[in-house]
């Protein structure tokens, strides 16, 4: 059997690793890969960059007068 | 007063107790249940008549939560059955789309030789170009990965709160983000 590619490894390991679904064994291995591999750093920043991008779509607060509302269905005593 | 009629009015009076103490529970966290719900809606409009049926549910259901389990999870999977639910009337989602390409950088349409073209697609792109190309994600799709990146919960709690299992939590993120991708590329190519 050959080995693993370590990149394909990697790319693999990244997705996980930024869900913060990755065990710590290979969260290091994965630290340790991204400091030695430009071509996996690169990835590694672009994916991030991604989710950030995701989260920040969805910035703008709820409105007060929903939140009045939501209050509002709150059942008689 | 009997003795069991006021064991009845202690009863009733520590379940009234337990309720408000719930209803404020559930209210302190929807700025975070807003969050997920205009992530998985097409618009504001939606995700603000979305996040009123969920409260009406959630507090017409109260009993059935567990004190001391995950209140945001459970009012979520709330919110995500009530969604499906929506979605299954306004659209057939399809199951599976030709896709080929956006594994990688969004450039893999563009000039993959030009070494810093990525930071710079990134950076073309406005929150608005982004909730674009998410709500043009399936909504099966899109209900993982809003759970995930923008909700922060794990593929374990995801997979409880959709009630898939954790596989195929997986495999929906992959997807989901290749679409993303794909819709993202375009845009930024757009953008120009």
């Amino acid at each position: 059997m050959s080995e693993v590619d370590p990149c394909d490894w990697c790319e693999e390991a990244i997705q996980p690793y930024l869900d913060r679904d990755l065990n710590e064994t290979d969260v290091e291995k994965v630290k340790q890969h991204l400091a030695a591999c430009s071509w996996c750093e690169k990835r590694f920043k672009f994916e991030s960059g991604l989710r950030r991008l995701v989260r920040q779509a969805v910035v703008e607060p709820m409105d007060p007068a929903l939140k009045a509302k939501l209050s509002a269905l709150r059942l008689e005593l | 007063m009997s003795e069991t009629s006021s064991e009845e009015a202690g009863r009733i009076a520590r379940g009234a107790r337990d309720r408000v103490h719930f209803e404020e529970e559930a209210l302190a966290l929807a700025d975070q249940v807003y969050r997920v719900a205009r992530g998985v809606s097409r618009s504001k409009e939606e995700a603000e008549d979305l996040m009123q049926e969920t409260y009406a549910r959630a507090f017409r259901s109260w009993e059935s939560f567990t004190p001391g389990t995950n209140l945001r999870a459970w009012l979520l999977r709330i919110l995500t059955n009530l969604n499906i639910d929506r979605g299954r009337r306004a659209q057939r989602t399809p199951d599976s789309q030709p896709l080929e390409e956006g594994d990688y950088f969004l450039y893999n349409r563009l000039d993959p030789t030009n070494e810093s073209d990525e930071e710079r697609i990134l950076e073309r792109l406005s929150q608005d170009h982004v909730a674009e190309a998410l709500a043009a994600v399936p909504h099966d799709f899109r209900d993982v990965l809003v759970l995930v990146d923008i909700g922060e919960f794990s593929y374990a709690e995801a997979a409880q709160i959709l009630d898939i299992p954790i596989g195929t939590v997986m495999s929906r993120l992959h997807r989901g983000r290749r679409i993303l991708k794909q819709q993202l590329a375009e845009l930024a190519v757009e953008a120009g």
